[in-house]
């Protein structure tokens, strides 16, 4: 099953803020396919929604960007800044707690192995 | 592996600017993810131009513009000046409400400025905030008064400082 893309919209800056705290730094193709990854394709990040959000995260000071060229084309490698890393935990630690709120809201009961 | 050309490279960019993509950040975001697209997907012998009108349709609902509109409408959000965890908001205040006391009592100590009145009314304000600031800081993040979540400074109408959470 996949997920809508409104569900996706809502969770993508903190999806790219975790993503980017677990690993150095990530350029955009890198992202949507460790998401593919993770999720075993459940959650694909169209390109439409990524990179506005890169570009406003970046805006917000909450990541930092290099840029490398591959060729005659430019990369750009994006990491996250203090003010990231502070706002990566706080968006994980509010998304937990709306899942559980979730859970309970919509009476999902946890599956035990 | 397909190889990209500096030719088709120039034809991407085109087409991303007569599409719509006009911010030259953007452009050079999109050419990277589409020359990456078609060099792990493509055969060598494959067909370039077939295979991006293919890629680059799978990018957008409507038009591809929707991209450099999403774009442009986040980047012209208000923006805040500064980010401050909890502690760089409280540091300002203890210097504020301290600094005073601690640099007239120096001064004093030292005989270099004699000012006994200045070191009691900087004392009496010391010791009236200090104890404040830090039950203010050591207060858990959810019954802190003082930094709501999601707190912001606002002047004349636009946000200028956020303070975040402790982490």
């Amino acid at each position: 099953m996949n997920y809508s893309s409104e569900l996706i919209k809502g969770t993508l800056k903190t999806i790219i803020l975790k993503l980017l705290a677990g690993n150095k730094k990530m350029y955009g193709y890198e992202i949507t396919q460790k998401v593919k990854e993770i999720t075993k394709d459940k959650i694909q990040i169209t390109e439409g929604a990524l990179y506005p959000t890169l570009h406003a995260l970046e805006a917000d000071g909450l990541v930092t960007t290099e840029t490398e060229y591959i060729g005659k084309r430019v990369r750009k490698y994006y990491s996250l800044s203090p003010a990231g890393k502070a706002t990566a935990k706080e968006k994980v630690k509010e998304m937990a707690s709306f899942m559980q709120t979730m859970a309970l809201l919509l009476d999902i009961q946890p599956k035990t192995a | 592996m397909y190889c990209i050309t500096d030719q088709q490279m120039d034809f991407i960019l085109d087409d991303l600017r007569s599409k719509g993509i006009l911010l030259e950040d953007l452009q050079q975001n999109l050419l990277d993810h589409i020359c990456v697209l078609i060099e792990e997907n493509l055969s060598t012998d494959g067909n370039f131009e077939q295979y991006y009108c293919t890629v680059i349709r799978s990018f957008y609902k409507k038009e591809l513009s929707e991209i450099e509109e999403e774009t442009r409408f986040l980047l012209t959000r208000p923006k805040y000046l500064l980010l401050l965890n909890r502690n760089q908001f409280f540091t300002p205040l203890f210097i504020i409400f301290l600094g005073p006391y601690i640099t007239c009592a120096i001064l004093d100590l030292t005989g270099i400025w004699p000012g006994d009145a200045w070191v009691f009314f900087t004392g009496w304000l010391a010791l009236y905030s200090f104890p404040t600031l830090m039950v203010l800081l050591l207060t858990p993040d959810k019954y802190d008064p003082l930094i709501p979540r999601n707190a912001r400074i606002m002047l004349g109408g636009a946000p200028i400082i956020r303070i975040l959470p402790a982490s």
